[in-house]
């Protein structure tokens, strides 16, 4: 019982559109570069979108400062996902945003000033909370059946994605397009590099000398709709979402257990509400961060669920950064592109095996590969585990 | 899918009211002085000391009423824990935004990591190794009923018992904040958590379900949405027994108030519940808790809707019931 | 008594939030990251590693550095007077 995909919108460090990010995937271009845009003089390695706060604003003509950079970058992918669609009185529509950071790139602008005692600002605070994100991107679009956020760390994107299908198949939505965004904060480099988790050099996804992530930002959004939406748009459809599940790891505050209990589990559940045996993944767009944690640990759940005969996989993070809560949005549409046009894609800066897995993965773009099926995994702390799969069927 | 029932089989709160292990507390709270604080259980007893050291105020509350509503329930483990909370670890966040800002050099991670919205969640969910559906909603002052509503359609789809719930945290910031953005709340800003077993089958002391829960983003008008939500659940206004509402500002309480009065409610019989918990973005909650335990001190209560415009941009309408005993 | 171990308890004690613990609590040789002894996890060690900068000014710029350092008080000491001479 899939859920017809028939809009997808990303941005990221690698492009500002779909094509733009497809583009950089099949060249294998990173996006990750020294940062530019949120402070100036730094030697650290981000992800940025490779736009300023004013261009994104002239470009969705929007004229306050009273909107969080999380807001603009969600904006734009919406508005790609979206399209040429229409409101409609007879079709629910809802929106279902994940973000992690809200609109903390503007509140630690205030506090800054605050702590100083700089004349602080105190309405750029009108745009903290994670809900004001969301509803300010509906407000754009004018969405208003069902506006919700979801934040659970690094896993939210894939679980708004997961909810938005839950809406339709329970008949409560009509369409509803899901994703998330979540721009780079000062806040958020600052916290993974105090858990010195956080590479100076390039993220090595799945390599034994892996030791940290890089952060990035951006924003994904994926439409959804139900038979009776599809009447009324003639969208075609160009993927479905066949399974999703979300499990808890139940193990540490931030680590993920050596058993990788809560994603063989998050794996396992999203194989059998799809439908599909485990042969049928063509491909696994892993989390794969670059942590030495993560990877060993959803490596090891890679193997509980495909035994010896673990599918193509690959982590996207090495070109796009880790985007914390739009990264299961972002990566939802890559594994969308993936199937839409027959591609896996490389796992970039990858040179050796993790030794105790011994898990090699896919190092150069694929082609010749018809891609049916792929599994996207995103795992965030507090063990919130959560896989997708993607079909080119229902 | 309309018919289902969702029992609320456990109900447990920290609030400025005596709630906590205290069924029949609605017979004796009373509107919040000035002074008045929260009344908190000693924690020790509902969690590992280990974890307790680096707790805030929104996880101990959280993890204790989460705790407490599965011995209520005599429920080992829930399908799934579902959490909202509208401003998240105010308290973690702000302690690392600060630092982040002044401390030149390494800086402790811990607030970091529990500044993230899903804490509580992920907190309950470490404390009873619960390996189930975990979720934050964070929707502003509708996130308990987006959490809800989410708990709803787990059941309907065949899950039996949902831990769901919210909690949101007061620092001093938030009054000077208020201050300067020129709100002036009624009542005092504070914390709270409030959290629920929801079933798809009655314990033999169940005596209030959930009949019908809906987050509106932007109501065009809170009459007309509050009329369609009691057409839909086949109900006239003059057969709500009580309504407990909540609104920032009092000129809008009177709103609220005429619109029921005018349907023939008597005055006495909308209660704005914010006068007993104070004012924080899921209070929602506190007031299905508060429509539960009246249900359970007066038998003859059918049904209670509890109006939440806390937020005048939204509304969250939520229609309690009585079980038949 | 060797003042560089006490303070060390002290500052345990502060950093971690051992709300329950005096220095007289820690032996100078139990271990820290054994439930037997103080029953530490990974998120402690790092605030140990954020201790040891920020009154011993000594620097670890790996995890897996602190590891041997942190297995007791005793460990520790030794640590930060090799470090220092």
């Amino acid at each position: 019982m899939g859920v017809r995909i028939t809009g997808i919108g990303v941005v990221s460090a690698i492009g500002l559109t779909v094509e733009e990010n497809l583009r950089a995937l099949k060249e294998g271009k990173s996006g990750i570069g020294k940062m530019a845009f949120l402070k100036e003089n730094s030697e650290l390695l981000v992800g940025e979108a490779k736009i300023s706060n004013e261009d994104l604003k002239a470009a969705l003509h929007i004229g306050t400062r009273y909107v969080s950079r999380t807001s603009l970058l969600g904006l734009l992918a919406a508005r790609e996902a979206w399209g040429k669609n229409r409101l409609s009185k007879s079709l629910r529509t809802g929106i279902i945003s994940a973000t992690s950071v809200g609109g903390m790139d503007r509140s630690e602008h205030f506090y800054k000033d605050y702590l100083a005692k700089e004349n602080p600002d105190f309405r750029l605070l009108k745009t903290h909370d994670s809900g004001s994100t969301t509803e300010r991107i509906a407000a754009e679009l004018g969405i208003k059946d069902y506006v919700n956020t979801l934040s659970t760390a690094c896993s939210s994107g894939a679980n708004a994605i997961m909810l938005g299908a839950r809406l339709l198949l329970q008949n409560r939505l009509d369409r509803v397009l899901v994703g998330g965004s979540d721009a780079l904060a000062s806040f958020t480099i600052d916290g993974f590099r105090s858990l010195m988790i956080y590479d100076d050099q390039w993220c090595r996804p799945f390599d034994e000398s892996r030791s940290g992530l890089n952060l990035g930002e951006g924003a994904g959004f994926l439409l959804l709709e139900n038979e009776k939406s599809i009447e009324f748009s003639g969208n075609a459809t160009i993927a479905y979402l066949s399974g999703w599940a979300n499990a808890a790891d139940a193990y540490h505050q931030t680590a993920s257990s050596p058993e990788g209990k809560g994603a063989t589990l998050a794996i396992a559940q999203a194989l059998k509400k799809s439908g599909l045996n485990t042969s049928g993944i063509t491909y696994v767009n892993a989390h794969g961060t670059g942590t030495k944690n993560n990877d060993l640990s959803e490596s090891v759940a890679l193997k509980n669920v495909f035994a010896d005969q673990v599918p193509a996989f690959s982590s996207t993070k090495a070109f796009t950064g880790h985007t914390l809560a739009a990264a299961g949005a972002i990566e939802a549409v890559f594994s969308v592109l993936s199937i839409q046009n027959n591609l896996i894609y490389p796992n970039l800066n990858f040179k050796n095996s993790i030794e105790e897995t011994g898990l090699e993965p896919v190092t150069t773009l694929q082609t010749d590969r018809e891609v049916r099926a792929v599994l996207s995994n995103s795992f965030g702390f507090g063990g919130n585990n959560s896989s997708l799969v993607f079909s080119d069927r229902a | 899918m309309e018919k289902s029932v969702y029992y609320i089989s456990a109900a447990s709160t920290i609030s400025h009211q005596p709630t906590f292990g205290n069924a029949g507390f609605s017979k004796s709270i009373c509107a919040l002085e000035a002074d008045s604080s929260l009344i908190t259980p000693d924690f020790k007893a509902f969690i590992d000391a280990g974890l307790l050291r680096r707790m805030s105020k929104i996880l101990r509350m959280s993890v204790a009423c989460a705790k407490d509503c599965l011995a209520q329930s005599h429920l080992e483990q829930p399908d799934a824990i579902i959490v909202g909370t509208g401003l998240g670890c105010l308290h973690d966040t702000e302690k690392f935004l600060n630092t982040s800002l002044t401390v030149e050099g390494l800086l402790p991670p811990t607030s970091f990591i529990q500044s993230t919205h899903n804490t509580m969640a992920g907190q309950i969910s470490l404390s009873i190794s619960n390996h189930g559906y975990n979720m934050t909603h964070t929707q502003n002052t509708l996130s308990f009923e987006h959490a809800l509503l989410d708990a709803m359609m787990l059941l309907d789809d065949g899950e039996a018992s949902i831990l769901v719930g919210a909690a949101d945290e007061y620092i001093e910031i938030l009054t000077e904040i208020a201050g300067e953005l020129n709100v002036r709340p009624a009542r005092q800003l504070t914390s709270a958590a409030s959290f629920f077993i929801v079933s798809n089958a009655p314990e033999s002391d169940t005596v209030a379900c959930v009949k019908d829960c809906w987050p509106i983003a932007f109501p065009e008008s809170k009459t007309s949405a509050i009329n369609d939500f009691l057409q839909r659940n086949e109900l006239n206004a003059a057969e709500v027994d009580y309504v407990l509402f909540a609104s920032l500002l009092p000129e809008q309480s009177g709103e609220l108030v005429d619109l029921f009065t005018s349907a023939g409610m008597s005055g006495e019989r909308c209660i704005d519940y914010l006068a007993f918990s104070g004012i924080y973005p899921t209070a929602a909650a506190f007031g299905m808790h508060y429509a539960a335990d009246l249900m359970r001190t007066d038998r003859s209560i059918r049904n209670i809707l509890i109006v939440n415009a806390l937020r005048s941009e939204n509304l969250g309408l939520t229609l309690i019931q009585s079980v038949e005993a | 008594m060797d003042t560089l171990k006490e303070d060390l308890k002290k500052q345990i004690i502060e950093q971690l939030n051992l709300e329950d613990i005096t220095p007289a609590d820690i032996a100078d040789d139990s271990l820290l990251f054994n439930d037997e002894g103080l029953g530490l996890d990974s998120i402690d060690a790092l605030e140990l590693i954020v201790l040891l900068e920020k009154y011993h000014g000594i620097q670890v710029t790996k995890p897996e550095e602190g590891k041997e350092a942190f297995k007791s008080v005793n460990t520790m000491a030794e640590y930060i007077r090799k470090r220092k001479s």
